[in-house]
């Protein structure tokens, strides 16, 4: 199959979350991709996303942010970065909750740190670095 | 795809209907619909989420929410979730709070 790159950029609102999901699921369904993976990996996009929107941007005081979304597909795997000028936040260094912390009755989970263990469990990679004051979260999906 | 929640009070129970996409974008209504119940106080609360065809942890955040409110003796009851949704309440521990039915009441 040839490569295919594609490069989006989206307003950081909420707004955005939606159409960021289609790109994504069109894309897949276009490469014949199974249905379940572009789920997880719309999932996983969809957190890192809205933590952009919801807490870097408006952190960095800046309320006209953008996310740039790049496709990538090559070699069986399915590439997505989302690059975006908000304070610089590693989600790999962020502390999951532990399989205690999951294990605990409803009544005493704590809210915090879901979004990102989905992220990271979603995907068959995850990366994050920071450079030229972008920070860029990519998401692999093997797909063969 | 949009969303959207639909509240039914029986005597016995409370029943949620959500269709559509759940994210950070729209859980805000489905947060809104749930502080509206909580003050009646139902034992059961029936989230009918068969087509809701997605969900992240915005809504996750609501649910436990939901229960953390209501407390220990109230029920939370998910009517056909889509295999996706199963997958994340397992990958996120929550499958173990909730009870997954294919029609309330069963």
């Amino acid at each position: 199959m040839k490569p295919q790159l594609q490069a989006h950029i989206f307003d950081a609102v909420p707004e955005s979350l939606e159409p960021i999901r289609s790109l994504i699921t069109s894309f897949g369904s276009v490469q014949g991709i199974d249905k379940n993976k572009i789920y997880k990996l719309c999932l996983a996009v969809d957190e890192i996303a809205s933590n952009i929107i919801n807490y870097g941007y408006p952190m960095a005081g800046i309320n006209d942010g953008t996310i740039n979304v790049s496709i990538d597909y090559n070699d069986n795997k399915l590439t997505i970065v989302l690059e975006d000028y908000a304070v610089p936040f590693d989600p790999l260094r962020k502390l999951l909750p532990t399989p205690e912390d999951l294990a605990k009755p409803i009544e005493e989970k704590s809210i915090g740190g879901l979004g990102i263990l989905i992220a990271r469990q979603s995907v068959d990679a995850f990366n994050y670095e920071f450079t030229d004051g972008k920070n860029r979260n990519i998401f692999v999906v093997d797909t063969d | 795809m949009s969303f959207s929640v639909k509240t039914e009070i029986y005597e016995k129970y409370t029943e949620l209907i959500l269709e559509g996409a759940l994210d950070s974008s729209t859980a805000p209504l489905f947060s809104e619909e749930v502080k509206k119940i909580i003050p009646q106080n139902p034992d059961t609360l029936v989230l009918n989420v068969e087509k809701l065809d997605f969900m992240s942890s915005a809504g996750l955040r609501v649910l436990i929410f939901a229960k953390q409110k209501l407390g220990t003796t109230a029920t939370l009851f998910l009517v056909r979730p889509q295999e996706q949704l199963v997958e994340t309440l397992k990958m996120t521990g929550l499958i173990f709070s909730v009870n997954i039915v294919d029609n309330y009441p069963e």
